[in-house]
């Protein structure tokens, strides 16, 4: 559809919405599992109120045609590994990978297995997590990675969040006020 | 391969379950042992394995638990070991049976016993493609269960390799050689 193609061409670069778009894509990152082992129990974690990954725009989906990330949680097998490819190819543009968990990154546990597959050599990966199985947090981590990469400035950076408290804080106490000096103790015993 | 075999069946000991197993099985006992956590293991010739299972059928045992081989490469056999437990039989409750039996590495074929216990037809497919071994009457033979049809082939001769037999050599496109 060349009509189309111009169309989006035009608006992102004449009339600059791509700052817009990319704003768009990194509050909206859907992610689909593939849970093939253990590490899906930590991103139901993730998900679940005490992390609470939504307030990065997460929200854990189950089609792969309406989301846009692919969280790739364990072992890949050479039999899931077409699978993988499947899903990965039914995605929407634009769409990320995240390699979760040592088994995902180089094989983990069965790094020399008959069967095991890694994920960077069926899909290109662009956010790798480490650990067995990672924490939640790491997973938010990742997702922030991710917006970074988005944003064009990729790497594990975080902005830290600057607020201005002093309006709501109860005032600072005073300093003590100077009190007069204490008159000189005088132990000095007369002299006999 | 500086790691010792396990032995075959552990220990000679005595079990409340051998003379019920020694009156049902006859003759086809070779030895028998005790496994490390208490159960009954009995070694049985490879060629009877039908009766066997046939005899240990009308014990009261109503499964295959498990079904699994050993590669004795020093030795070139196989050991198929099969374990039978019962859900029915109440005196069989906490039982399980080992019942083992050596095969030839070189010609690794034994009879099946997928239509006398169904629940062994799954074991026997999985154990042919991890180890090689030809299960004579299951219809399953020769195709792939569980691995990847792509997965663990010969380059040259085009021919299926066994991944659980120990000269299985994991290949290049293995993670790291």
């Amino acid at each position: 559809m060349p009509m189309a193609q111009a169309l989006r061409e035009f608006l992102m670069k004449k009339a600059k919405l791509e700052p817009l778009f990319k704003w768009g894509v990194r509050w909206s990152l859907w992610p689909v599992h593939l849970v093939t082992s253990c590490c899906g129990v930590e991103v139901a974690h993730t998900s679940a109120p005490g992390f609470d990954a939504e307030r990065w725009g997460v929200l854990p989906f189950h089609t792969m045609r309406q989301s846009n990330v692919i969280l790739v949680e364990g072992t890949v097998t050479k039999k899931m590994a077409k699978v993988l490819k499947q899903v990965y190819e039914q995605m929407p543009e634009p769409k990320f990978v995240i390699a979760m968990g040592a088994c995902a990154v180089r094989g983990g546990l069965f790094w020399n297995s008959y069967h095991v597959v890694q994920v960077d050599t069926v899909v290109p990966v662009d956010v790798y997590i480490a650990g067995c199985p990672p924490t939640p947090e790491a997973v938010i981590r990742a997702f922030i990675m991710l917006h970074n990469k988005i944003k064009g400035k990729p790497g594990p950076y975080v902005e830290p969040v600057k607020v201005d408290l002093t309006p709501y804080l109860p005032p600072p106490p005073k300093p003590p006020a100077a009190k007069p000096a204490a008159p000189a103790p005088q132990q000095q015993q007369p002299a006999q | 391969m500086s790691a010792k075999a396990p032995p075959k069946c552990p220990q000679q000991a005595d079990h409340p379950l051998l003379a019920k197993v020694k009156e049902a099985l006859g003759d086809a006992v070779l030895s028998h042992g005790v496994t490390p956590e208490g159960h009954l293991c009995v070694m049985v010739p490879a060629a009877k394995i039908r009766d066997v299972a046939n005899a240990v059928k009308s014990m009261g045992f109503d499964h295959v638990l498990s079904l699994s081989a050993v590669d004795y490469m020093g030795e070139k056999k196989f050991l198929v070991m099969y374990v039978f437990a019962s859900y029915l039989s109440p005196e069989l409750k906490n039982q399980l049976l080992h019942v083992r039996a050596e095969i030839p590495r070189d010609d690794p074929k034994i009879a099946s016993i997928a239509d006398i216990f169904p629940s062994a037809d799954y074991e026997e497919r999985e154990c042919h493609e991890m180890f090689g071994i030809w299960f004579e009457g299951n219809p399953h033979m020769g195709k792939r269960f569980l691995l990847d049809p792509d997965c663990c082939i010969d380059e040259k001769t085009g021919k299926p390799l066994y991944p659980l037999r120990k000269d299985f050599k994991v290949p290049d496109w293995g993670l790291m050689g």
